[in-house]
């Protein structure tokens, strides 16, 4: 009995509800009395209002929250362009209108209104319910709306309604800037929505904290589902640049706000954990901030700890070396999260000591992989650097070999930094390890990664307080300053005052030799061969390369001759630059002696007994030769020139023969008028290349021999550094070999010769590779490109898409595609070529 | 960024010998001159307006002279050569001619030093015929003033330099000795009054900056060496500066205390702040040993000059750190 009479007082107010709802419909769909209107407004605005003077009793609020709030804003939103709502007032509109839907229950009024901006024409009706969103946002509608979801007050709602609201809260800029194109309004785009989407989701944390102290029970699985939504999308940055400092401002002394956080990161969603780590740990400063805001979540989460020790560490190689510190400082910053840390430092020795990886894997990851090494050692406590130590070593004599035995300079650097580092770390019987290497940027950042950080950074308080306390503070200082230096150079001015002149160059100042330098080229070739005083040898070799050039003839009588003897000459004396000295004059006898030379070299390349090191100069100075060759002989200097140039001291002005001259030169060029379009001066002279009669004789005799493996010599396994740089030479070679006509038999031979090693195991010999592809085709004439390769050119293309897609290496891939580029290029050139002519003829 | 080596703004030829020595007078007179004494025993007038020889005089019959000077003005030219003369030429009105000589009996290289005590007197220093003897007369009654000799064997005696303190009664002598001694003597008391080993090797040249009591000798060897005299006149010494290659023939400072110019046998001449002795410069243009270096006196200082005289016969003219001139 009781029951159903508690039933009939329900239902009625229900009812009730409906009813009067359905009567302020259709007075608003039918009356056009404004009066009617208002009224029927105000009805509908009871239901929402609270507080005892509210015409309707709870229930039935409740009532009309649950079933007709939605359907109320829907019925207005589609009747906006009735009459009377152009009839009301400003002031009445905004009230009664707008109102409604900055009352009720957020998340219907949010999707009602999305719906809205989605659906209606662009006009005067769109433009209102975007600034009814536009204040809905302003007024805190989300963190209202976030909040309701933490206490769970919201509606049992269907899955499916609450990935609706989670899409268009998420999504709200890109919704908006499609439906409003340029009219968009700023609070819409995601630079501002998006921070305050965190405002208000750190308001709804905030209202949580208090809530639990409170002892009221909150769920965070709504925030955290938006903030793993938010941050899948690829704003992560926006959103956790002002969660991140707030939150770890907060948790510093906060237990509540501690728990709260862990809490809304266990309650992330998995397939979302990744990005809201990966934007966290960038957003942090320090491992103290993140361990206080995300807690223990690498044990406890699974995802989270294959994000945080493998994907982070070994697999997304793009963070800077701070991420780094702060995702290995979290690992060891806690007793349960020790562990992982060892764990990591195994997977990272493992991956840096691979020797496939060091093959295969692009520079810049290895160059990651190996920050994070040296970090997580110089993290580690001795006691378990001793149970490590014999791993450690494992890995740094396996890892140091195969970084040694890399042609990349950089990876070799790599390698001797992390050894020195490792070996001064582990201490091997007091016994360090110690590189000769030039000191660059790189190797500096690594080193200084083993100085861990002196304290911890200060954090950035959000606060406005400390800098405006700063700025004062600093202002008198900066006045101090210079009021000390003044006060530090007055009293010995005097003694200064050799500072106020300022020196002139004195680089040229050298020591004098007492011996002077050889006349005849003879005499200098007797000394290189026979002198044993090494003022004399020095001298002479300085002075061979002017000796060439200027007694061309004298040269050609001993050119082979002195060339062997520069080729097996030792720095006996380490003189400064003496490799550079001995690579001029050899270049200089090839370029004056040119086929005996180039005979003599390329014969020696491939016989016994040459060290590597003189392999690689005899490709050198091929190499410099060629480029000499090829370049225009140097023109006649201008008569006036040598005479200016002859006097022995610089010309005061006004006594310079050349400078009046000069001068009125300049002035009749001033009143000339040229009638005349385009270059006024001459045309460059034409002059004969000299190298492309030649170049057969530089490129022939290395590509004869190659496949004759020596006892010392061994292009094809171990020496993959000469072969790197031969191909390259060669490749040098046909560059400079355009328009000579012997280019397109050079380019066929070319080609065949780097098909076989293509896929090399070195990036250099890669490099190589792709340069000399390149060069082909750039100097081969593309009727002969098309006529003699036309069968390897399939090939080669499905090679270099191959290589501009797969290669780990960077310079390698960009090569690839710059040839693939060529390539096209010059077939379209030629087709269309072919096509003018069939359609001349 | 530091400007490119400076170069010589004329050289003159045509002296026909090493250039031993140079001397400017540039700060009477309408004409700036500069004096040579060349290795073959000419003297050169060089006019700096026309950049040619005014006037050629041989007076110590063809041997080598090493040192020139002139007295009031330009009017007299004193010229010491290596025929152990020393000659007084009258060049007013364009003449050249020998008005007196001294013989001084030394066949060394010591250059003379000359001081003029009042108007019209002057004491003339000059090594002696003994090997470390110096000998000081008046001029022009050319009589003794006195002789100078160490209690110690020094070797020949180097270089001098005669000069009037401010504060003592009469003036004094510094002496640079063969094995590298430099002595501070009094003249009127004929007594020595300091002595310091500055270099290993003899003293080539020496100079004194009489205004802050400092001065700075050069040797065989690569170091130049700088030394003061405090109130007791004794000789203390000061910083060294390592040259580059060994060798100086003469040090000169300017006017106005600022530059310090070495004559090296490197075929260079080095530049330094005298404060500091900073290096400034490094002035290339001789082929063969400098031998002899100066700073013009002319009295606008944008105008000063520094000629560098060399063993190539040739002689270098440079204007050098002549903007920043504020004080003269």
């Amino acid at each position: 009995m009781v029951v159903t009479i508690s039933k009939m007082e329900s239902l009625a107010p229900n009812a009730e509800v409906r009813l009067a709802v359905a009567q302020c419909f259709r007075t608003l769909t039918t009356s056009t009395d404004t009066k009617d209107i208002i009224t029927t407004l105000h009805t509908l605005h009871s239901y929402l209002d609270e507080g005892p003077e509210s015409r309707s009793s709870s229930v039935q609020r409740a009532e009309f929250r649950r079933a007709h709030f939605s359907r109320t804003l829907q019925f207005l939103v589609s009747n906006i362009q009735a009459d009377w709502l152009p009839s009301l007032t400003a002031a009445q509109r905004t009230e009664l209108w707008d109102g409604l839907f900055l009352k009720g229950p957020p998340e219907q009024a949010l999707l009602v209104l999305m719906d809205g901006v989605g659906e209606l024409r662009a006009g005067t009706n769109l433009d209102h319910v975007v600034s009814i969103t536009e204040k809905f946002l302003q007024r805190g509608r989300l963190a209202d709306l976030l909040w309701s979801y933490c206490l769970q007050t919201a509606p049992s709602d269907s899955p499916q309604l609450r990935e609706t609201l989670l899409a268009r809260i998420v999504a709200l800029p890109d919704l908006t800037a499609n439906r409003l194109h340029l009219k968009n309004k700023p609070l819409f785009l995601p630079q501002q929505y998006y921070p305050l989407l965190a405002t208000e989701m750190l308001t709804a944390l905030e209202r949580t904290c208090q809530a639990l102290k409170d002892g009221t029970d909150c769920s965070l699985t709504f925030v955290a589902q938006t903030l793993g939504k938010v941050c899948i999308q690829g704003h992560s940055g926006l959103v956790l640049a002002v969660m991140a400092p707030r939150l770890s401002v907060c948790t510093r002394s906060d237990m509540v706000w501690q728990r709260v956080c862990w809490k809304l990161l266990e309650n992330v969603p998995q397939r979302w954990m990744e990005s809201v780590l990966t934007g966290l740990v960038q957003a942090v400063n320090g491992p103290d901030a993140l361990g206080r805001i995300i807690g223990n979540l690498a044990l406890t989460n699974k995802k989270a700890q294959f994000v945080i020790t493998h994907k982070l560490l070994l697999l997304q190689y793009k963070y800077e070396t701070r991420v780094l510190r702060t995702v290995l400082g979290h690992l060891a910053a806690d007793r349960e999260r020790r562990p992982l840390l060892i764990q990591v430092l195994r997977s990272l020795s493992q991956a840096w000591a691979n020797p496939s990886a060091v093959k295969h894997t692009p520079l810049e990851q290895q160059l990651y992989v190996s920050k994070a090494l040296l970090l997580s050692v110089s993290l580690l406590r001795d006691a378990e650097l001793q149970e490590l130590r014999s791993e450690l070593l494992q890995c740094m004599l396996g890892g140091m070999q195969s970084h040694l035995d890399s042609s990349v300079v950089r990876i070799r650097h790599m390698g001797m930094v992390v050894g020195e580092c490792l070996s001064s770390r582990m201490d091997i019987n007091n016994t360090k390890l110690k590189f000769e290497y030039d000191q660059d940027e790189e190797t500096r950042a690594l080193l200084s990664l083993m100085t861990p950080v002196t304290g911890d950074e200060p954090e950035a308080e959000p606060c406005e307080r400390v800098s405006v306390v700063a700025s004062p503070r600093e202002t008198p200082s900066t006045q101090n300053v210079p009021s000390q230096n003044k006060s530090n150079t007055e009293p010995d001015s005097d003694l200064d005052s050799d500072d106020e002149l300022a020196p002139y160059d004195m680089s040229a100042d050298e020591k004098m030799s007492k011996e002077s330098p050889p006349r005849y080229l003879r005499d200098c070739l007797e000394t290189l061969m026979s002198s044993e005083d090494p003022e004399r040898v020095e001298l002479s070799l300085r002075v061979a390369d002017g000796l060439v050039r200027k007694n061309v003839f004298a040269a050609r009588e001993i050119s082979v001759q002195l060339t062997k003897v520069l080729l097996h000459m030792e720095d006996k004396y380490s003189m400064t630059g003496f490799l550079s000295v001995r690579q001029a004059a050899m270049v200089a006898l090839t370029v004056t002696d040119c086929i005996p030379v180039t005979q003599y070299l390329t014969s020696e390349f491939y016989s016994l007994n040459y060290s590597l090191r003189q392999r690689l100069d005899i490709l050198e100075v091929l190499a410099l030769a060629a480029q000499e060759l090829s370049k225009p002989t140097a023109e006649k200097r201008d008569p006036s020139i040598s005479i200016a140039g002859a006097t022995d001291s610089t010309p005061y002005p006004g006594e310079d023969p050349v400078h009046w001259r000069h001068v009125v030169e300049k002035r009749i060029q001033s009143k000339t008028k040229r009638l005349r379009q385009g270059v006024t001066r001459p045309p460059a002279e034409a002059s004969p290349n000299r190298y492309a009669p030649v170049a057969g004789h530089f490129f022939f005799p290395l590509l004869s021999n190659y496949d004759k493996p020596q006892v010392t010599f061994d292009l094809f396994g171990g020496d993959h550094l000469v072969l790197g740089r031969l191909i390259h030479t060669l490749g040098l070679f046909m560059h400079l070999a355009v328009n000579a006509p012997i280019a397109a038999q050079m380019g066929c031979a070319l080609l065949d010769f780097v098909w076989s090693v293509r896929y090399h195991v070195d990036q250099m010999v890669r490099r190589g590779v792709l340069f000399a592809v390149c060069s082909v085709f750039l100097s081969m004439p593309s009727q002969n490109l098309l006529l003699d390769l036309s069968e390897q050119l399939f090939d080669t293309r499905t090679w270099l898409a191959d290589v501009a897609e797969g290669d780990p290496d960077e310079d390698c891939r960009s090569l690839a595609i710059q040839s693939l580029v060529l390539l096209d290029k010059s077939l379209k050139r030629q087709l269309q070529d072919q096509q003018a002519l069939s359609t001349e003829s | 960024m530091s400007r490119s080596a400076p170069s010589p703004i004329y050289t003159l030829r045509g002296a026909g010998g090493p250039l031993n020595c140079l001397h400017f007078s540039c700060h009477g007179g309408d004409t700036p001159l500069l004096f040579s004494g060349s290795g073959k025993g000419a003297i050169h007038m060089w006019n700096l307006n026309t950049r040619r020889a005014e006037k050629i005089v041989e007076g110590h019959c063809g041997s080598s002279v090493v040192w020139v000077g002139t007295l009031q003005g330009s009017e007299t030219l004193v010229s010491q050569g290596r025929d152990m003369q020393v000659c007084l030429w009258d060049l007013s009105e364009g003449r050249s001619e020998v008005m007196d000589s001294v013989c001084t009996g030394s066949v060394g290289f010591c250059q003379c030093s000359v001081l003029e005590t009042s108007p019209g007197t002057r004491l003339l220093a000059f090594a002696g015929q003994q090997t470390e003897e110096i000998k000081i007369i008046e001029l022009p009654s050319k009589t003794a003033v006195c002789t100078l000799v160490p209690d110690a064997k020094l070797g020949m005696v180097m270089c001098i330099t005669l000069w009037q303190p401010d504060s003592g009664p009469g003036p004094l002598l510094l002496a640079g000795y063969e094995d590298g001694s430099l002595l501070l003597w009094d003249v009127t008391q004929r007594a020595k009054l300091s002595q310091a080993k500055a270099h290993p090797e003899p003293v080539m040249c020496l100079t004194f900056d009489t205004k802050c009591l400092r001065g700075i000798s050069g040797s065989s060897d690569n170091k130049i060496c700088s030394w003061m005299t405090d109130r007791q006149n004794n000789l203390q010494l000061q910083d060294c500066v390592t040259l580059l290659n060994p060798g100086v023939s003469q040090l000169c400072i300017r006017g106005d205390g600022k530059l310090l110019a070495s004559a090296g046998w490197d075929h260079r001449v080095r530049i330094f702040g005298w404060k500091k002795l900073r290096p400034l410069a490094v002035l290339q243009y001789h082929t063969d040993l400098v031998l002899s270096v100066a700073f013009s006196d002319h009295q606008d200082p944008r105008q000063r000059l520094l000629a560098a005289g060399s063993k190539d016969q040739r002689i270098s003219l440079w204007s050098i750190y002549n903007e920043a001139a504020d004080t003269g």
